[in-house]
């Protein structure tokens, strides 16, 4: 199972060795230990608002506004959940850590994998969270570490993200077959892209899901 | 208030409130997840993240350079690849290295 779920996870590593690295080396400007960009890693485990919150530290904004942004800037994962409520098994620390490491990547990962037949899925999603920081914390922790002597250029590895979503996207649509929802999040992500740039993530998920459910109830029997 | 407990402090917090965005809807609608419409949303809510996840990487090329031809390159790589041998891992790595080569030279 392990040697599968490392085949799974490789883009996911592909796509946070370097992120990581990256937010490691931000970090390290701060004048903190090294090790706490591990930590942050550890118990915060999200992307963008780590970065964020580089920005936010060196400025010496207030805990509150800190915590507020934080908030709404993951917030498009309060939809995440709605695809998964039956995939994590029963409520208990599993199922806690398994929300807790609920990324894009594996969001992505999750809901649209078939997993192998002889593997528990719980089991299997487990060791994909929990794969999956690790490469994070990893990439935090190289980053912050060894930010003087990067040995080897990953510039440019950050593009497994946007191939990994690429692929996924191909996988989904040749499981949905239906072009209606793919062409619902396209234009709305083209008009939150005109409209609210900077939180374009946000608003297109809203605007879609409105989008389709209101098409239900206006086209019921089609969808 | 030192430093460290003030970096400790801001830790907890994005913690938490990067944990309630997650834990939200498996609280919320763990008691509702046969109603019909839920089911249909859940349904749904992959693709679409999938079509906007695309959408949110392409927003942060530069179009105006090289930067966007090679990542447009790199995006039909990818896809051809997948089209063709529909292997994820073949064609991730085919795409990253096409990207990574062209600019880094």
């Amino acid at each position: 199972m392990i040697r599968s779920v490392i085949k799974t996870t490789l883009p996911i590593l592909f796509g946070f060795l370097p992120l990581g690295t990256a937010f490691g080396i931000l970090f390290q400007e701060l004048g903190y230990p090294w090790y706490f960009a591990s930590l942050m890693g550890i118990c915060v485990y999200a992307g963008a608002a780590q970065f964020m919150a580089v920005g936010m530290l060196g400025s010496g904004v207030g805990l509150f506004e800190i915590a507020i942004s934080t908030f709404f800037l993951n917030s498009r994962h309060l939809f995440y959940g709605l695809a998964l409520l039956n995939s994590f098994g029963a409520w208990g620390l599993r199922k806690l850590y398994l929300i807790f490491g609920l990324t894009d990547e594996t969001y992505a990962l999750m809901t649209t994998i078939k997993v192998p037949k002889e593997f528990n899925r719980e089991r299997y999603f487990l060791l994909i969270t929990l794969f999956s920081q690790c490469y994070w914390v990893l990439g935090c922790t190289i980053g912050a570490l060894a930010s003087s002597f990067l040995i080897f250029n990953t510039e440019g590895m950050e593009f497994a993200a946007t191939a990994l979503f690429t692929v996924l996207l191909i996988e989904q649509w040749l499981m949905v077959r239906r072009l209606l929802p793919f062409i619902i999040a396209f234009i709305a992500s083209c008009i939150s892209l005109i409209l609210f740039f900077q939180h374009m993530l946000l608003v297109s998920i809203v605007l879609s899901i409105i989008a389709i459910i209101s098409l239900r109830f206006i086209n019921y029997k089609k969808l | 208030m030192s430093n460290i407990s003030y970096l400790l402090l801001v830790f907890i917090l994005m913690a938490l409130a990067t944990y309630v965005t997650r834990l939200a809807p498996f609280v919320i609608f763990s008691q509702h997840r046969e109603r019909p419409l839920l089911k249909f949303v859940a349904k749904y809510t992959p693709p679409m993240v999938m079509t906007i996840l695309v959408m949110y990487m392409l927003k942060g090329v530069q179009y105006n350079s090289a930067e966007g031809l090679y990542y447009i390159l790199a995006l039909l790589v990818t896809v051809s690849f997948h089209l063709l041998v529909r292997n994820a891992l073949l064609s991730i790595f085919a795409g990253t290295l096409v990207y990574m080569i062209a600019i880094q030279i």
